[in-house]
């Protein structure tokens, strides 16, 4: 891994550029008809122990933007408290560190695209900073509606165009997710490097084949599960288990792109109507087949009860399925969706009818959904089994011999480790031989592979962001060139070696180069820097007197810092 | 009769504040559980869905009602985001908690009674000198320091214990009896165990120490020694007898402190216990589980403060007459 410079160097840096810079202030000083000094600004960052990266990053930007002249108290919150202020009380917060978790199902970047910017996710949905542009909405909503991908790709990156314009963020990094393998256990040509989702992907848990005597893969995660349930979303490691047991029409491929899988082909017949075709060799883990009836029940369970909230959003667009045969079903959609294979035939499990059947006539009439309701065998069809689940130490799954794709591996234990350090320890051991999550140091992983050969460290840039949001509501957030000049004064090379280690990549929209198809390269790395940033702000009427920044003449300030 | 009826009720009474206060204070506290569900596509009706599943739409005094009469009926209630009975989720974590934590307890306090009543008969000696100053800093040295040092040595350097968890990975057993007495969950426990009883072993250490040495300067202690009774049968049968009481008290009350207090030895040795089922609780305003905890908690540590003044009023009558 090359670097300019170390993290001790990127604080020292920043630290200097803040005494230079406050004695910079001055020039600007005294500016005549100045509106009224912007309030203190807010910033709302992770907790230290939560989230040391975003913690150090959001230190690091307080300190950038006091040197613009503002007031900025840099406030620590713990995730809950950050989440329940920023997405429920949307217009009583100024800025906060956010970031969108990289998931196999966000390489389509329609998700990205459409709910994070369009107005009308803005209310409640995840447009939690109340971006408005009738300009952008058209093209998100044309995206979703274009069905051919060259078409799609380039209103993607118009997307992207328009985003860089109007920075309803300041986007910071895309981590590098680092993970690890024991190449004595495992076949590394059998490892699979999924693109911004790393090793630990469904294509490496089904195709790693042993080379010796040890046949189980033993990963590890940081938090305790909390259910394993194909109608219930829960945390990452949940979601790691249940896409194993459960299987779906269409999976994620190694690409990012979605590709048939419980489906035999998938074909839109027309911009509204969707074939689909089963395989005739499932079984479920009960030895009954996978019937028609089966993947139609699990469409229609969320689609036509309100017994499967969780999985509601990922039916909404389908109007009526009908069986068409066998093996076929056609689905009616209400509106165009380009992403539909990716957003709903790659997110529903198909769930045994004669298991779930049964106990959605038991929720009936009453307040409980089918969340609260357990199958102690968890009976899927998908390549592997439960053997037994203790969700604060450790989940067993075993190959499900009778699966078409049936996995290499005898089966797959993940433990629940959440000492970053003792991680560490166990890979060097062999008590984990696939290293699925890591949150310690990079430096200490990267020695571990070079002082033992046999682990392979691998390091792949996330689909996820990393970013500081603005209130596009709250003034002076809710100008366009005064967030461009937050944004220009953050230096992400010190960001990426300081906060980061190193391990990130800057980020300049909201579509991670991991997914390089719709990725943009036409919109560039912003330039950076406090004398710019004062440029930017200058001309837009922005002027310091006595060290504080104050708005364009004319222009009050109307709000309180946040409580 | 009278005086154990009496400490009954007060311990009713102090139950009632404890789980009151538990409920209320979940309520209070900024956050809201609906912050963990955030969906894309959470409808506001999603949203009132949940809240009403959690019984959250109701005024709170009715939700408190709810609360008492069902936790009067043995009922703690459902975890919001594991989806189970918060008895289920607990009882899986209790025997690995009690576990760790009465093993500590209990090494801790033979260990610091057996020194500190031998420590006692050493004063100005070299051993004072060394071993009082070394039990105060291991006492004082933080837990995942103690715990790391323990780990780097005996798990990561020499191999001799495992890394961290209470089994080895994949291991099955026929039942959780099975589990607990197996030799693999035994190697898994000596680390945390230990450091646990590094951490506790002060305590005990220097109360048998400050006792003894004001027990062995009672008449009763000079009539044995006129008796020509050996030191050891001096110090063990009749002053280390006497200075037991206080320490008897302090492991009754330590057991139920260090119940909940595990999260740092559980989350160096990924050990599946209460503590960290806690934390998590907390963190993601999970009110029925982490109220459950509290509650379970809250229930033992009342229940040994009962015992210890009941085994008081009968050892000492006067403790009954006060």
């Amino acid at each position: 891994m090359s670097r300019s410079f170390s993290r001790r160097q990127a604080l020292i840096i920043t630290g200097a550029t803040t005494l230079l810079s406050t004695t910079a202030l001055t020039p600007l000083a005294f500016a005549q008809g100045a509106g009224d000094p912007v309030r203190k600004i807010v910033l709302i960052t992770d907790t230290q122990g939560a989230a040391p990266q975003a913690y150090q990053a959001g230190q690091l930007i307080a300190q950038a933007w006091k040197q613009l002249g503002l007031d900025v108290e840099a406030r620590p919150m713990a995730r809950q408290a950050q989440s329940d202020l920023v997405w429920f009380n949307r217009d009583k917060w100024d800025t906060t560190m956010w970031r969108m978790v990289g998931r196999p199902e966000r390489s389509d970047p329609d998700e990205m695209t459409f709910n994070l910017f369009h107005s009308s996710t803005a209310p409640r949905g995840f447009n939690f900073v109340g971006y408005n542009s009738p300009e952008y909405d058209k093209v998100a909503e044309q995206q979703r509606q274009t069905v051919d991908p060259a078409a799609r790709q380039n209103l993607i990156k118009q997307a992207q165009q328009i985003i860089s314009r109007d920075a309803p963020y300041a986007f910071l990094v895309h981590p590098n997710t680092l993970q690890a393998f024991n190449q004595n256990v495992f076949d590394p040509a059998s490892i699979v490097v999924q693109k911004g989702v790393g090793i630990r992907n469904f294509w490496t848990f089904i195709g790693a084949t042993p080379k010796g005597t040890q046949k189980a893969m033993i990963i590890n995660s940081g938090t305790a599960l909390q259910a394993i349930h194909p109608l219930y979303i829960a945390g990452a490691p949940d979601s790691w288990m249940n896409e194993l047991i459960w299987d779906r029409l269409v999976r994620i491929g190694p690409d990012g792109l979605p590709r048939p899988w419980a489906a035999e082909s998938f074909k839109f017949v027309d911009d509204k109507t969707v074939d689909v075709v089963i395989r005739g060799d499932m079984i479920f883990h009960d030895g009954k087949p996978v019937t028609i009836d089966d993947v139609i029940f699990s469409f229609e369970a969320p689609l036509t009860t309100d017994k499967s909230p969780m999985f509601k959003p990922f039916v909404t667009d389908i109007d009526r399925i009908e069986k068409t045969g066998e093996r076929a079903m056609r689905i009616h959609l209400k509106r165009i969706n380009a992403a539909f294979a990716t957003t709903a035939l790659g997110r529903v499990f198909i769930v045994p009818k004669h298991v779930w059947e049964p106990h959605l006539k038991s929720v009936e009439g009453k307040p409980d959904t089918l969340e609260s309701i357990r199958d102690p065998m968890n009976v899927g069809s998908g390549p592997f089994r439960q053997v037994r689940a203790r969700l604060n130490e450790e989940v067993v799954i075993e190959r499900h011999a009778g699966h078409w794709a049936a996995p290499k591996v005898d089966r797959v234990v993940l433990r629940v480790i959440p000492n970053a350090e003792a991680v560490v320890g166990m890979v060097r051991s062999g008590e984990i031989n696939l290293l699925s999550e890591y949150g310690g140091d990079p430096d200490v992983l990267e020695k571990l592979s070079k002082d033992n050969p046999a682990i392979k460290l691998t390091q792949v840039t996330d689909v996820g962001i990393e970013f500081m949001a603005f209130n596009n509501r709250r003034p002076p957030f809710d100008d366009p060139v005064f967030r461009s000049a937050l944004s220009a004064a953050i230096d992400r090379n010190v960001i990426i070696q300081a906060a980061w280690n190193g391990y990130a990549v800057e980020s300049i929209s909201h579509v991670s180069p991991a997914i390089d198809f719709w990725h943009s390269t036409e919109v560039k790395a912003p330039a950076t820097g406090i004398a710019l940033a004062k440029s930017i702000l200058d001309k837009a009427g922005y002027k310091v007197e006595g060290g504080r920044l104050r708005y364009p003449p004319g222009k009050k300030e109307t709000l309180q810092p946040p409580g | 009769m009278g005086f154990a009826l009496r400490r009954l009720a007060h311990s009713l009474f102090v139950l009632w504040a404890v789980v009151t206060i538990l409920f209320l204070m979940f309520r209070l506290m900024p956050g809201n559980p609906l912050a963990a569900y955030i969906n894309e596509q959470l409808s506001e009706d999603d949203q009132r869905l949940i809240m009403a599943q959690f019984g959250l739409n109701r005024p709170l005094y009715e939700q408190y009602v709810i609360y008492l009469w069902n936790l009067l009926q043995g009922n703690l209630g459902m975890s919001f985001f594991r989806r189970e009975p918060v008895w289920d989720v607990l009882k899986s974590a209790l025997p690995n908690t009690l576990i760790l934590t009465i093993t500590g307890l209990v090494i801790a306090y033979i260990f610091g009674i057996l020194t500190g009543a031998w420590l006692a008969t050493k004063r100005g000696t070299l051993a004072e000198a060394v071993i009082v100053p070394a039990a105060l800093a291991t006492r004082a040295a933080p837990e995942f320091w103690i715990g790391m040092i323990l780990l780097t040595i005996f798990a990561f350097t020499f191999g001799w214990f495992p890394s961290g968890g209470a089994n080895s990975a994949g291991a099955a057993y026929t039942s959780e009896w099975d589990r607990i007495l197996s030799r693999d969950y035994v190697l898994h426990l000596v680390l945390p165990a230990l450091t646990l009883a590094l951490y506790l072993q002060g305590l005990p250490l220097l109360l048998m120490r400050s006792t003894m040495l004001e027990i062995l300067h009672d008449e009763f202690i000079t009539m044995a020694k006129i008796k020509g009774l050996s030191p050891w049968r001096i110090t063990i049968h009749h002053a280390a007898r006497n200075a037991l009481l206080p320490v008897v008290t302090a492991f009754a009350l330590g057991l139920g402190a260090t119940l909940g207090g595990n999260v740092v030895v559980e989350t160096v040795f990924s050990w599946p216990g209460l503590g960290r089922l806690l934390v998590a609780a907390v963190a993601q305003s999970d009110y029925p589980l982490a109220q459950g905890a509290f509650f379970l908690i809250s229930l033992v540590l009342i229940i040994l403060n009962l015992i210890v003044d009941l085994v008081y009023g009968w050892l000492d009558p006067r403790v009954s007459h006060g």
